[in-house]
């Protein structure tokens, strides 16, 4: 009951961002789609590919395949956009922040109080961005859309770029939670989350950009809930 | 003796190289009303984060009711009433959904009848948002919000700043609606020392840090008093009496506050410099302090315990 009266709360104060990101998302995927499919056909038309070439390893890395090569910065940046906004609001805005001394003295543990925001913000992005992405991959492997669907890396390529979004806020709150100077180790966490994010780029095994996911949202989580519970407020 | 409810041990916090609190020891037992004051940046604000552990002490320690400040379980801030300087509350929120927040922490004890009843009475209106509230507006909210829970000791950071007097009357008649309440022991930091006259029974004066009194109301009111001298010729040139905080000399008086002085001790006084007569003059609460505490006399700090 008092979990979810916290996440109640801290899910209501990300709706506005939330709504913001999907109706961003909606709109340009929508215009983007369409010019897509029209020129990735053309493409194939002319022969400037043939099936099977976009997804050779030669051609292949992130955001390489043709379709992805449009949305996907967009939805990167999204991502990252909304993962930096909530980690701004939750962490860094006076006008929140100056809650937080009737925040911490809620009867339940400071570490229930740390996780029902992120919990909040992961459901932000799950409500967000994911059914979105989850419809543009239904859309796009239809067969009357595109002459070469594109393969389920696409697809995975997607989440890549939300969990990305998901590292930024971790990164964000971690430098807000920081009350050291920001040009010292305040911007660790914000140089961390850029870290992982050119790291996972210059990668071509999804493996390997999982695993450097999962060991930097690891690092970031553990260095949050440490400096949450040790910090003064 | 009853239980002590709010025990700090030489409590110290450095902000840097700054001290903000210095070694503060208080005992504060079980249904006390205790006014906590000082000037700005004295620490009061900082002394009460300490003890309800939002901050770190650099030494010595803080208990609240049995429990040490800095590991506070919920089960203990359940029992803990706080409101916060500047009553900053989710703006976003109206009253009904701050009602709703503030229940689901308090399934067994939140009083409904009690909140609404102090709703009704500060005539607030439930469904506003706390931005769109006057500041006296959102500090009577924040008051219901403490109380309603019944807390068994309450803590309030400066809670009538801002308000005006009307609205500060209103206030304090609903925290006595608490004291009301039987063992319930609250402390509260305030600048206006009318406040802390109507409802406290003991006042803890901090200043610079620094632990200044603390002690009845009515001790507080006796120990701290002005005297006036008047000479046939003229006034001594040096003033040696214990308890000297303040002095002012005109051609023929000498204005002297004085602190832990007895009736004896200024005849004696005056006998020995031989001055015509003297005045006792009675001061208000808020003189007693201004004097108590005024910059100029640092040097002459008075350690005073509790007789």
């Amino acid at each position: 009951m008092r979990f979810s009266s916290l996440l109640k709360k801290e899910l209501r104060e990300c709706l506005p961002w939330m709504l913001l990101a999907a109706i961003v998302f909606i709109a340009v995927t929508s215009v983007l789609l369409r010019i897509e499919t029209y020129n990735e056909n053309n493409d194939y038309r002319y022969s400037r590919f043939s099936p099977g070439t976009v997804i050779s390893n030669s051609h292949y890395n992130l955001t390489n395949y043709p379709t992805m090569n449009e949305i996907g910065p967009w939805l990167f940046v999204l991502s990252v956009g909304l993962g930096l906004v909530l980690g701004i609001r939750q962490f860094w805005i006076p006008n929140f922040t100056r809650t937080w001394p009737f925040l911490i003295h809620r009867s339940v543990s400071r570490i229930t109080i740390l996780a029902a925001k992120l919990t909040a913000t992961s459901m932000a992005f799950v409500i967000s961005i994911v059914p979105i992405w989850i419809g543009i991959y239904w859309y796009v492997t239809r067969p009357e859309v595109f002459t070469v669907p594109p393969p389920l890396r696409f697809f995975i390529e997607g989440w890549i770029f939300i969990i990305l979004g998901f590292v930024t806020y971790l990164g964000t709150a971690l430098s807000g939670l920081s009350t050291a100077k920001w040009y010292t180790t305040k911007i660790f966490g914000l140089a961390f989350a850029a870290v992982v994010m050119l790291t996972t780029f210059s990668q071509w095994s999804l493996v390997w950009i999982f695993t450097v996911i999962a060991v930097s949202t690891a690092i970031l989580l553990s260095q949050i809930f440490q400096t949450f519970l040790r910090r003064e407020f | 003796m009853s239980e002590i409810v709010l025990e700090t041990k030489a409590l110290t916090k450095y902000y840097g190289d700054s001290l903000a609190v210095d070694h503060l020891d208080l005992k504060i037992p079980r249904g006390c009303i205790c006014g906590f004051v000082g000037r700005n940046g004295a620490g009061k604000t900082t002394a009460i984060k300490l003890m309800l552990g939002l901050l770190q002490p650099t030494a010595g320690s803080s208990r609240l009711l049995g429990c040490d400040s800095s590991r506070l379980p919920p089960a203990i801030r359940q029992r803990i009433g706080y409101v916060t300087e500047g009553h900053r509350l989710f703006r976003w929120m109206s009253i009904a959904g701050l009602e709703k927040f503030q229940r689901a922490f308090f399934p067994n004890q939140w009083d409904d009848k009690f909140f609404a009843d102090m709703i009704e009475y500060f005539d607030l209106p439930k469904k506003k948002k706390i931005k769109h509230l006057s500041n006296g507006q959102r500090a009577q909210v924040s008051l219901a919000l403490a109380l309603a829970p019944n807390p068994e000791l309450l803590i309030m950071d400066d809670p009538t700043l801002g308000l005006d007097a009307a609205i500060r009357r209103q206030f304090l008649e609903g925290m006595i609606g608490l004291i009301m309440r039987e063992g319930r022991t609250v402390l509260f930091s305030s600048h206006i020392l009318g406040d802390v006259e109507r409802v406290s029974e003991r006042i803890v004066v901090i200043d610079k840090g620094v632990l200044r009194a603390y002690c009845s109301l009515e001790q507080f009111q006796e120990a701290v008093r002005k005297v006036i001298f008047t000479f046939a010729d003229s006034v001594p040139n040096e003033v040696n009496i214990d308890g000297l905080l303040h002095c002012k000399r005109t051609e023929k008086q000498l204005e002297l506050t004085l602190v832990g002085i007895d009736d004896e001790q200024i005849a004696e006084w005056a006998r020995s410099v031989r001055a015509e007569n003297y005045d006792i003059v009675k001061m208000n609460l808020e003189d007693q302090f201004i004097e108590f505490t005024a910059p100029a006399n640092q040097k002459r700090l008075f350690k005073w315990e509790e007789r």
